[in-house]
């Protein structure tokens, strides 16, 4: 089937296989390797990719279902080879460790900074919720979350 | 690890998604946002031939009015519901459910109708429409009608549609004057878990602080969700005093059918019914209309 949508604010157009999902689209139609295969069911997170600015499972979600959306991964959020700077802040607290969650723990901050420029410490949990790390017990994750918050410089 | 192959058909309109729904009887299944299904066909549940994807029946996303009651199209995602400014002055119960299902990422793609037609047990939104004596909308051979939606839990992963049908919407009329409501949820591991049990409740004082009407919705304890009768029968016409909300919980505990799984077991799923429901109650007493 044919497809086409916006990726990393350039259009994008491509066929795919009709039972293939975003994250197969991503990872072997388009050889975009930041976005992780981890569990395969929308648990983990890892997956996180960012469509019309909210976050989707990539391994949930038909490719077909993002035709004409705008869709975001990790390789689209350094512009120009600067790094975001919710990456800039993630690499200078520490919040990363054996980097397999972290594309997607930076969509979901990207996604609630973009609602929330100025969220609780709360709000920052509530929206990784769904994203697991089993290296950093998240406390200098949410802590790179805040400080790279446009409402808190 | 790919999906079993499929064809996935994508038709423009509803009588075009019904039409291949019955040509197709048996060997096709309904997508809507893909969080339930899509899981399914990864761990060999189901293997459908065919998929039919509702993503191109736009009309079917709209959140809307029908006169006083709340209009929510199938193919409305929970995340559009959660922030829709009309179901959040309207129907906040409605809002609070829906906001603690899973994970915002799950929100974003997980739609109304196939939460409903998904039928589990430990659904978030569901003890919610239940308090709002929702009517769930289905399409199919033999016409539209609409199912209320405590008949519409018929079992275990077993909503009432028939061979051929869609649900095409649901229907939530609006509280009633000077309701009090709210829904928590309780989970055993982690915050954006199912609930182990989850409690919606709607309750209506007189002036005299006597609870003229009881809406209890249980998640999560029994094969489907389910209204408490009983414990709302036990608490109408009492004066909500502490006494009296132990023994409506009591009763709810008492009532519902709890299954025991890795989460907890059915004993600790009616312990967990007591404390929640009872808080829930109390504070829905002791707090402003």
């Amino acid at each position: 089937m044919n497809l086409a949508f916006t990726l990393n604010g350039r259009p994008c157009v491509t066929d795919a296989p009709d039972h293939w999902t975003v994250l197969d689209l991503l990872r072997d139609g388009l050889s975009l390797m930041g976005t992780k295969y981890g569990c395969g069911e929308g648990v983990c997170g890892t997956c996180t990719v960012l469509a019309d600015g909210r976050p989707l499972r990539a391994c949930l979600v038909l490719a077909a279902h993002v035709r004409g959306r705008d869709l975001v991964t990790v390789e689209g959020l350094e512009s120009d080879g600067r790094l975001d700077q919710l990456q800039t802040a993630f690499a200078e607290l520490g919040a990363t460790q054996c980097g397999f969650c972290t594309p997607g723990m930076l969509l979901s901050a990207k996604a609630l900074l973009a609602e929330r420029p100025a969220p609780t410490a709360g709000e920052v949990r509530e929206a990784l919720s769904g994203n697991l790390c089993r290296c950093t017990g998240y406390t200098k994750i949410i802590e790179a979350v805040l400080a790279a918050a446009p409402g808190a410089r | 690890m790919r999906l079993h192959p499929f064809r996935l058909l994508e038709p423009e309109s509803l009588p075009e998604a019904l039409d291949a729904l019955g040509r197709l009887d048996g060997e096709a299944r309904v997508v809507s946002g893909g969080t339930a299904i899509v899981p399914m066909i990864r761990l060999g549940l189901v293997k459908p031939d065919r998929l039919i994807s509702l993503h191109r029946l736009s009309a079917l996303a709209r959140i809307g009015l029908d006169g006083e009651a709340l209009e929510v199209g199938a193919t409305a995602t929970l995340a559009d519901l959660e922030r829709s400014g009309l179901v959040r002055d309207g129907w906040p119960l409605l809002a609070e459910a829906v906001r603690r299902v899973a994970t915002p990422a799950i929100r974003t793609s997980g739609t109304i109708g196939g939460n409903l037609a998904y039928a589990e047990a430990a659904s978030d939104p569901a003890p919610a429409l239940l308090c709002h004596d929702a009517e769930v909308r289905v399409a199919g051979p033999g016409g539209d009608r609409a199912v209320p939606i405590a008949a519409f839990f018929r079992g275990f992963y077993e909503a009432a549609l028939e061979p051929g049908e869609i649900v095409t919407g649901v229907r939530v009329p609006p509280p009633p004057q000077g309701a009090r409501a709210g829904y928590v949820k309780f989970t055993s591991r982690s915050a954006e878990d199912r609930p182990l049990v989850g409690v919606a409740a709607l309750i209506v004082l007189d002036e005299a602080g006597r609870c003229r009407e009881a809406r209890i919705g249980l998640g999560g304890v029994a094969p489907t969700p389910i209204r408490a009768g009983l414990a709302e029968t036990a608490l109408e016409g009492e004066a909500m005093s502490d006494a009296a909300v132990r023994a409506a919980a009591e009763t709810a505990a008492q009532e519902a059918q709890p299954l025991s799984d890795l989460m907890g077991s059915a004993d600790y799923r009616r312990e967990m019914i007591r404390v929640w429901l009872r808080r829930l109650l109390v504070k829905l007493r002791d707090g402003a209309a």
